[in-house]
């Protein structure tokens, strides 16, 4: 079937299936009945969950489906042409000056061992390259001869993704495709790497789609939107429109999820008179030099919730490892609520202080060991009975099923409840959370912190959360800190923090986040 | 810098220490020469002439003072100098590893690399096949073989050679064929398979593929992209492999009598000659460490990250 | 020839092992077997080619080649296990327990590592062999301490990796002390890792011990052993190339499958 190409589309998906090679037919298949079009210079941002086809979908419009997939059904026509069955020379032909992909950027994406020229000089060539490329830099906003001849492991993130950029554009391509452009960075970092897409597509006005886990990531720089769940597209239509009133039952679940710094999840706790926790002067050095904790002062209540903002090396994780001890401390005083010495190494500790105190982390993959059952991995160091387990799993959403159940056999939100139900089962007075929902797809998110609010109430546990994201912690805890370089920028209660914060770096993080959920 | 100056403190240790562990060994230079046939008498005699009664340490200083000028020492046993002793056949060794590493690390390099970057499948799985037999048998099961095949089955080359240690370049030659072909084979596998791996390990990396979709071609992709990153790990097994050419050959030289270090160091060992073994073991070591540091300083260069300026 | 190529030897798991067990069999049994005598020379039947008397022939001084054939594993392979016994209990030992404390201790234990790893093995193995004689169990021993360290390098490196896992950092944190962590997370986890290794340790030594065989260095005369067979019987492959021949295929055959059985894994 051959689709009509307008003179003006520049992308177009014809009831497009995609199945994994020598699967059964009735299985799910990756992508099913894709269909959209693209017109030069639009937007449009694709939306959905791990697991839901967008990172494929992308691919195939630059003509690559990953080894193993084959194109069940359909047609990807991209700048009229079928890159799927181009040869490797016309596909050579086409990217970089007509279509060019900016691939997810969590590693190594730029060839180590090249300067950033050199980089350039891979297929722009002829008179003044070096102009050209500087005025490419600049355009993305890394102006200066400084960055010609610098190495990737001398740039930071933000830098990286800007050179990526500049690459995929100095060729002026008419489609630009962008797969998770901002996951890897910093959410300051990330906004304002956005703000310089959105420019760039305005200004030379090439057509641009951005595939992302975060509405709100692509909610800034498309027009249009393409909500997708289990390799179909659910929903399609103008952004505004569709984040405003939402059709589609997963739509509708996806926008309620995301936390917003004005809607609670949960009751602020009571005030309890009793300590958990108290640190003074906490000074804490990662290496040689680095402070990664510099004089911080905190103090936690019994049953006390304390959300903890921080970017990358903030100091944030540092200070949860040394509160239950993996790190060392090097300055200041740290002590429970019975006054017991917390610099004290791990292994010194009595077992009741280490039990007072457990830790969730976040990845979902390494919290389990693979090898176990969730019964073997829970009972193992806590000694807790069968029946035991059972509750705490309960009490986390598992049901007993799970008792018999391996990692591998369960999802990122299963094992992540898993996690805090073992956390649980040493009868915590502190619980601490290191960005546990930060690797988990925004409606699992949501359920995992309802879970967490229930458990709260119920134990009356001191919790620590730490997240990168600020509308997340404001909807769930009682007070506030920003952390800075290891320094703390902002403490108080939720209400004082968001609606009157000291700090302009806290202010430009709330500012962020209203942008991003506002419409 | 550093490296080189560490290196130099690690030899002399080194040394220092080989000098007293052979020294420790049953027997000295006079009970290898008399061997059997020495009464106390004859020994002592020998001992006296040889100042071998003098204490370890005296013997050291004496030994390290000589070993600064030049002077390698005396083979009792053998009545010669050590240095003419070793060096002609150190040039020979020298020879053979040549002609072993020009067949073998080239053409490994590129077989390596042709075979991760377009894997065919029933190529790739000969070659493998033949790599993992390569690899795995026994050095002197390799030259018997070669021997068989292309020394009595098919005369080409000529099989035990029969010429003496300091035999001119030009008789050498037909000698050196065989041995050296014996090691290319089994050096050829290790570097081959390192680069093979090395290049697919790199092609799934993300700037490779970062690369393509930017429109780079064929050519530039190989040659800017995939061959400095996978690089590394080969110069590393080079290197290695390099250095054992020099140094651990001792059994493909008693297969094919082929005199040369290895062949040596068997024989003085056999012989018990402590004078002879000793400055073997010195320079085993220090090829060892000086390929090292060749090693280190060569992948600096493919890999910018491990440039000074950087942790 | 182009079948036989195509034939990949090196997957097919029913050759390998059959291959594996057929050298199990000989080693073990060949003593029980009612073969010839491996040492009486019959002087008048030297370097005779197969016949009904003997399977294989006779070599240079009248032997059966046949049941030295089938006695010739058993020295390198006694050897080979011993070896390899004491270097994984030595090498996984240090290395994971290196890992585990971590600090000066790690830097202390890896620095031996190194230092073993420099040491030319077989220039110390025949001095060893050669200064204080081919006595098999201080050869195995030496074998042993010098083939642990890289044991030991790959058991410590495996369990690093092992120890930034999460799940390790909340046994620490739920009480766990450093020896159940030991051997119920890290081993478990690492001796995948570890059993490729310690099969090529096991090829190394076996092949060690045949190449000094071979150099008239490890096991001495009479004592059938397929390096030292080869070595005796180079000058008369002309007369009886099954002497020559026959050993290689054994020891060729036996080190190639376990290289495949690894391989798979």
């Amino acid at each position: 079937m051959i689709t009509t190409l307008t003179q003006s589309q520049i992308l177009g998906f014809s009831n497009v299936t995609v199945r994994i090679k020598n699967e059964a037919r009735d299985s799910r298949p990756i992508l099913e009945a894709i269909g959209l079009q693209l017109e030069r210079g639009e937007t449009l941002g694709i939306v959905g969950g791990s697991g839901s086809g967008k990172s494929t979908l992308l691919r195939l419009a630059a003509g690559v489906l990953t080894p193993g997939l084959v194109l069940d059904q359909g047609e990807v026509t991209t700048v009229g042409k079928n890159l799927l069955v181009a040869t490797p020379a016309e596909r050579s032909n086409i990217y970089g000056s007509v279509v060019a992909l900016v691939a997810q950027s969590i590693g190594e994406s730029l060839t180590p061992h090249l300067t950033v020229l050199s980089h350039f000089r891979d297929t722009v060539s002829g008179e003044a390259v070096d102009e050209r490329v500087l005025e490419s830099l600049a355009e993305v906003g890394l102006g200066g001869e400084k960055y010609l001849h610098r190495y990737p492991h001398q740039l930071s993130g933000g830098e990286r993704q800007r050179v990526l950029l500049a690459l995929a554009l100095v060729r002026s391509p008419q489609l630009l495709l962008l797969d998770e452009p901002t996951s890897a960075l910093d959410v300051s970092i990330g906004s304002e790497v956005l703000t310089t897409i959105d420019r760039l597509q305005r200004s030379r006005g090439f057509a641009l789609v951005c595939v992302s886990h975060d509405l709100g990531v692509v909610s800034q720089i498309s027009k249009r939107i393409a909500v997708m769940n289990q390799g179909r597209i659910v929903e399609l239509g103008q952004t505004s429109q569709v984040l405003r009133s939402p059709s589609h039952e997963y739509t509708k679940a996806l926008v309620s999820s995301i936390p917003k710094l004005d809607q609670r999840i949960r009751e602020s706790s009571l005030q309890s008179n009793e300590t958990v926790l108290v640190c003074r002067g906490l000074q804490i050095v990662r290496g040689q030099t680095t402070r990664a904790i510099d004089s911080l002062d905190l103090e936690i209540k019994q049953g006390e919730v304390v959300g903890i903002i921080g970017e990358s090396g903030s100091g944030k994780s540092s200070l949860l490892s040394a509160i239950c001890g993996l790190v060392s401390v090097t300055g200041g005083s740290l002590h429970d609520g019975d006054g017991y010495d917390l610099s004290t190494a791990l292994q010194m500790r009595p077992r009741e202080v280490l039990s007072s105190i457990q830790m969730v982390f976040q990845n979902p993959d390494d919290s389990l060991n693979p090898m176990r059952t969730v019964a073997q991995s829970l009972s193992r160091y806590t000694h807790a009975t069968n029946s035991e387990i059972s509750s705490a799993l309960l009490s986390v959403g598992l049901g007993e099923q799970f008792l018999t159940r391996r990692p591998r056999e369960m999802s990122g939100g299963e094992k992540q409840r898993a996690a805090i139900a073992r956390a649980l089962l040493a009868e915590p007075r502190l619980l601490l959370l290191d960005e546990v929902t930060s690797a988990l797809d925004v409606t699992v998110q949501a359920a995992v912190m309802k879970t967490l609010a229930d458990l709260q109430r119920k134990l009356n546990i001191a919790m620590i959360i730490v997240s990168h994201d600020i509308a997340l912690v404001a909807s769930f805890v009682d007070r506030i800190l920003v952390l800075r370089n290891g320094q703390l920028v902002e403490q108080g209660s939720v209400d004082d923090v968001i609606k009157s914060p000291r700090d302009s770096y806290t202010q430009n993080l709330i500012n962020i986040s209203a942008r991003r959920a506002a419409i | 810098m550093r490296r080189v100056v560490f290196s130099l403190a690690t030899f002399i240790a080194l040394a220092v220490v080989s000098f007293v562990g052979v020294d420790a060994l049953p027997g000295d230079g006079c009970t290898a020469l008399l061997g059997r046939f020495g009464t106390n008498a004859k020994i002592d005699a020998c001992r006296r002439e040889n100042n071998l009664n003098d204490s370890v340490v005296v013997r050291l200083k004496d030994w390290s003072g000589d070993l600064v000028r030049g002077d390698l020492g005396y083979s009792i046993k053998r009545d010669e100098q050590v240095s003419e002793i070793i060096i002609p056949r150190l040039r020979n060794t020298a020879v053979m590893a040549a002609v072993a590493a020009l067949i073998a690390f080239p053409s490994a390099i590129v077989v390596g690399l042709l075979l991760g970057r377009y894997p065919r499948k029933r190529i790739s799985k000969a070659v493998n096949q033949f790599s993992v037999i390569a690899m795995t048998l026994p050095e002197f099961v390799i030259a018997t073989v070669l021997w068989l095949v292309l020394s009595i089955w098919i005369p080409i080359f000529p099989g035990v050679s029969v010429m003496p240690s300091n035999a001119s370049l030009l008789q050498l030659l037909p000698n050196v064929w065989l041995p050296a072909l014996t090691l290319a084979v089994v050096i050829f596998a290790h570097s081959m398979r390192t680069m093979r791996a090395s290049v697919t390990n790199v092609q799934n990396m993300p700037f490779v593929e970062s690369a393509r979709l930017r429109g780079t071609n064929e050519r530039k992709m190989i040659s800017r992209h995939i061959v400095p990153a996978a690089l590394p790990p080969v110069v590393n097994v080079v290197a290695l492999d390099g250095a054992w050419l020099l140094t651990g050959t001792f059994v493909t030289e008693a297969a094919f009598n082929f005199q040369g270090l290895g062949r040596l160091a068997i024989d003085a060992i056999s012989d018990r000659d402590t004078a002879l073994i000793l400055p073997i073991i010195l320079f085993g070591l220090a090829v060892y460490l000086v390929s090292s540091i060749l090693a280190d300083s060569l992948v600096r260069v493919f890999d910018p990250r491990l440039r000074s300026n950087n942790r | 020839m182009k079948t036989l190529l195509r034939f990949n030897f090196l997957k097919n798991r029913a050759l390998i092992f059959s291959v594996l067990g057929f050298h199990a069999f000989v080693a073990l049994l060949a003593p029980y077997l009612r073969l010839s005598s491996t040492d009486s020379q019959d002087s008048a039947a030297l370097l005779q080619g197969p016949s009904l008397n003997h399977w294989l022939g006779t070599d240079s001084l009248g032997r059966d080649v046949f049941s030295r054939l089938l006695h010739g594993g058993r020295p390198s392979l006694v050897i080979a296990f011993v070896a390899t016994a004491i270097s994984c209990l030595i090498g996984i030992v240090i290395g994971s327990l290196a890992a585990l404390a971590g600090g000066w201790i790690d830097e202390a234990l890896s620095r031996v590592i190194d230092f073993m790893l420099a040491l030319p093995t077989l220039i110390l193995l025949l001095l060893i062999s050669s200064f204080f004689g081919q006595d098999p169990l201080i050869l195995s021993v030496a074998l042993g301490l010098m083939y642990a360290s890289p044991i030991a390098r790959v058991a410590r490196s495996a369990t690093q990796t092992l120890l930034a896992r999460d799940f390790i950092r909340v046994a620490r944190l739920q009480g766990g002390s450093r020896i159940s962590i030991l051997f119920g997370e890290v081993l478990p986890n690492v001796w995948r890792v570890m059993f490729t290794e310690v099969a090529m340790q096991f090829t190394w030594i076996l092949l060690a011990f045949s190449s000094l065989s071979f150099l008239g260095l490890g096991a001495s005369p009479p004592t059938p052993e397929w390096g030292l067979m080869i070595a005796e019987s180079r000058s008369y492959m002309t007369l009886n190339p099954l002497l020559v021949i026959a050993p290689i295929m054994m020891l060729a055959s036996l080190v190639l499958a376990i290289q495949a059985l690894v391989d798979h894994e």
